[in-house]
């Protein structure tokens, strides 16, 4: 007991009732749970269509498949696939082939789908936006003066500029069709990939 | 380097407007109070999921939009020691100056140099995409700014260098 | 179409608005007062203040045909305003029983009770006591998880759809002894006790609902979320699945209000500063356009700029002009609060009007 500072407990937590215990599940409708198996499956056959040539069909594959259901691993490795995919696909063929897939039947929401991997992906390598969640807050102190100086890697400073600068293009041809509303929806969408 | 510059200013000024829709939302935890739920995280359903945009490795802006507030926090390219000293000078200098600032928040979140918090009141006050442009026009300075201080600081080292060493010629 | 017709009251924000039924009287409320605004001519005066919250009004509404005038606020407070014969207006305070800020409020169609929607996970439904002579209030709350953001009145003044931060949309049933006759049978149900849940509504994205509305014939229900879409649910019967659930994704940021101008058409307005109209049926809704004029002032904008400026803009800002912007394109220079019906005849509204946090009041001719 003498370990605990009990002056600051939350006490909001202990409370079932209060609004910092909200259910966040009560906010996505019933995901299929995916196994990590499956999406590596998913993803071979993937590449099996990029290897043909069918970019775009495998693009459309990846994103109405996205497995919302997967744990962390399954959708890092779904995450790797759709930015091989998009690597793969020319600067020239991305507006006819984003305007294709708005107009086709549900495009809007793979457009959508779109939208949260391309966030995801420039995520990418900055750990601290994947255990920021709200009951996993840890605000540790920052270490301040120049003891963090050495902590640094410069090395790898333009490491990573290439991939983000593809997803910065997609990005910016997906807004100029679907407007900011895309942007709303990946932020309120508790359905993450 | 302007080639991919552009991209990214793009997609954080998007980014920017839409997670800027907020509204006059009080308390659910506290009341008679008007908190900015960003900042308290009393209630998960009133945060919604953060967004991150990067250029590269250590240059990104990551946002984090609630109900009525915003934290914006952005990463600054930072090359070398000398770079990330100057940084660190630089964004300590404006946040110990943070109240005329009204939007720059007094610190930074663990990982990125410099954050905003824009809340409703901002917006209600304040033009919101001018709001966007002042944090546009922010981050495309402060690169230029750093750039500058370091040339200065290069050319003053040199001309020290110089003057000191002078003498033992 | 005629152009509309812009009252800028102030520069603070409109939380909510609300014209008497002549439409010669308009409540604004502004921070923690309620100005009241008298139409002379062409223009709307000052003419009285309610002031006695001691918080941000949040909702205010004046009964059509009574007159009197409920507001509510962030205090946590309701009161119903009646004019005296002196010609001042005088509060009554509502015993709405809840420990969190209200949110919005809205008297139901017979003007026997209203509706207050709270930071408290509650929506007290507030009725005349006669005995006591005093406003008192009934609890909703289950199954309610978060703020209640808006409440609308089903035509028959005894169901009450509301939004939530949770991201549903409900259908209550308000049924209070005494008070209500018992409703029709509708799609919504039949037997109506208090707190009977009608419908509890999702759409895929669950965002926060920001307004819900009831069609006029009440067979239809609206509800636009913080997700940039407008849902519109058909119910079927008591207990069944609704025939159809209608989710349109806009393009636009998110839409803070909406109400129905006849039983095929939407108006929607919020963070886009402008307002949209939408058609549609059972079988597919679609966003038809704005009702801005989209032609902008033309002679002022296109200012001569010199091709270096544009590209350099272009380059460090990521945006095509750098010319004077401060000013927007749309009516409203900020995101519209509410929007209205401000006339209507024979079930279609001609004119609706929109409040916004720039100070403005607007009214647009459909």
């Amino acid at each position: 007991m003498s370990n605990i500072n009990w002056r600051t407990i939350n006490i909001d937590a202990l409370d079932p009732e209060s609004a910092y215990n909200f259910d966040l599940t009560t906010l996505t409708p019933a995901v299929q749970p995916v196994s990590t198996s499956d999406v590596q499956t998913l993803s071979g056959q993937i590449r099996q269509l990029v290897r043909g040539g069918d970019a775009e069909g495998a693009l459309r594959g990846a994103l109405e498949n996205a497995p919302y259901g997967a744990d962390d691993q399954g959708k890092q490795i779904h995450l790797s696939t759709v930015t091989e995919v998009l690597g793969q696909i020319r600067q020239t063929e991305m507006t006819p082939l984003l305007q294709r897939m708005y107009q086709s039947e549900g495009g809007s929401e793979l457009c959508d789908t779109l939208m949260k991997y391309l966030y995801k992906g420039m995520a990418q390598g900055t750990s601290h936006t994947t255990n920021n969640s709200v009951h996993g807050r840890s605000m540790t102190p920052q270490a301040t003066g120049f003891s963090q100086a050495g902590g640094r890697s410069f090395g790898a400073a333009e490491g990573g500029g290439q991939a983000m600068s593809v997803f910065l293009s997609w990005h910016e041809k997906l807004v100029e069709m679907v407007g900011p509303g895309s942007i709303v929806r990946v932020m309120s969408d508790r359905r993450t990939v | 380097m302007s080639q991919s510059l552009r991209p990214y200013l793009s997609c954080v000024r998007s980014t920017l407007t839409a997670a800027l829709s907020l509204s006059n939302f009080a308390s659910q935890a506290a009341e008679r109070h008007n908190v900015p739920e960003i900042e308290a995280q009393s209630s998960p359903e009133l945060l919604l999921n953060p967004l991150t945009v990067s250029r590269n490795q250590d240059e990104r802006v990551f946002v984090e939009p609630s109900v009525n507030s915003v934290r914006v926090s952005i990463r600054i390219k930072q090359a070398d020691e000398i770079e990330h000293i100057l940084v660190h000078k630089f964004t300590r200098f404006l946040t110990q100056r943070a109240e005329p600032f009204f939007i720059l928040r007094r610190k930074p979140v663990p990982g990125y140099d410099i954050s905003f918090l824009i809340t409703n009141f901002h917006t209600e006050e304040m033009l919101k995409h001018k709001l966007v442009d002042f944090i546009i026009q922010f981050m495309e300075e402060v690169d230029k700014e750093i750039s500058e201080m370091k040339l200065f600081l290069n050319a003053r080292a040199r001309f020290v260098a110089e003057s000191f060493l002078t003498p033992f010629d | 179409m005629a152009a509309p017709e812009v009252h800028h009251l102030f520069h603070a924000p409109i939380s909510d608005h609300s014209f008497s039924d002549d439409r010669s009287t308009l409540a604004v409320a502004r921070d923690n007062n309620v100005e009241l605004y008298h139409r002379s001519g062409k223009t709307f005066n000052l003419q009285d203040e309610l002031r006695g919250h001691d918080k941000l009004v949040t909702g205010v509404d004046i009964a059509p045909q009574s007159g009197r005038i409920v507001t509510c606020s962030q205090d946590r407070n309701a009161y119903v305003w009646e004019p005296s014969e002196s010609g001042e207006w005088k509060p009554t305070l509502v015993l709405l029983r809840i420990n969190r800020a209200a949110t919005c409020v809205r008297w139901c169609p017979g003007e026997t009770k209203f509706a207050v929607g709270s930071g408290a996970r509650i929506i007290a439904v507030c009725y005349f006591e006669q005995e006591n002579d005093w406003w008192v209030s009934k609890h909703l709350k289950k199954p309610l998880r978060s703020t209640v953001t808006s409440v609308a009145w089903h035509p028959n003044s005894v169901l009450l759809a509301a939004g939530s931060t949770d991201g549903h949309a409900r259908v209550f049933s308000s049924f209070i002894k005494g008070t209500d006759e018992r409703p029709e049978a509708s799609p919504w149900g039949e037997r109506l006790p208090f707190n009977t849940v009608c419908g509890e509504y999702l759409n895929p994205t669950a965002g926060w609902v920001h307004d819900v509305a009831f069609a006029p014939s009440g067979n239809a229900l609206a509800f636009c979320s913080h997700d940039s879409n407008v849902t519109i649910v058909y119910p079927s019967g008591p207990e069944q699945p609704p025939q159809a659930v209608i989710s349109i994704s806009t393009q636009q940021l998110p839409f803070t209000s909406l109400l129905w101008s006849s039983e095929t058409e939407l108006i929607c307005a919020g963070y886009d500063c402008s307002v949209y109209r939408l058609m549609g049926d059972a079988n597919g809704w679609q966003i038809t356009g704005s009702l801005e004029k989209d032609n902008g002032r033309p002679g002022l904008e296109q200012r001569e700029e010199s091709a270096l400026n544009m590209f350099r803009s272009m380059d460090l800002r990521g945006r095509a002009s750098s010319a004077d912007d401060t000013k927007l394109k749309t009516v409203h220079q900020n995101s519209i609060n509410t929007a209205r019906i401000y006339q209507e005849s024979g079930g279609n509204v001609q004119k609706v009007s929109t409040g916004g946090v720039d100070g403005r009041v607007v009214v647009w001719t459909l």
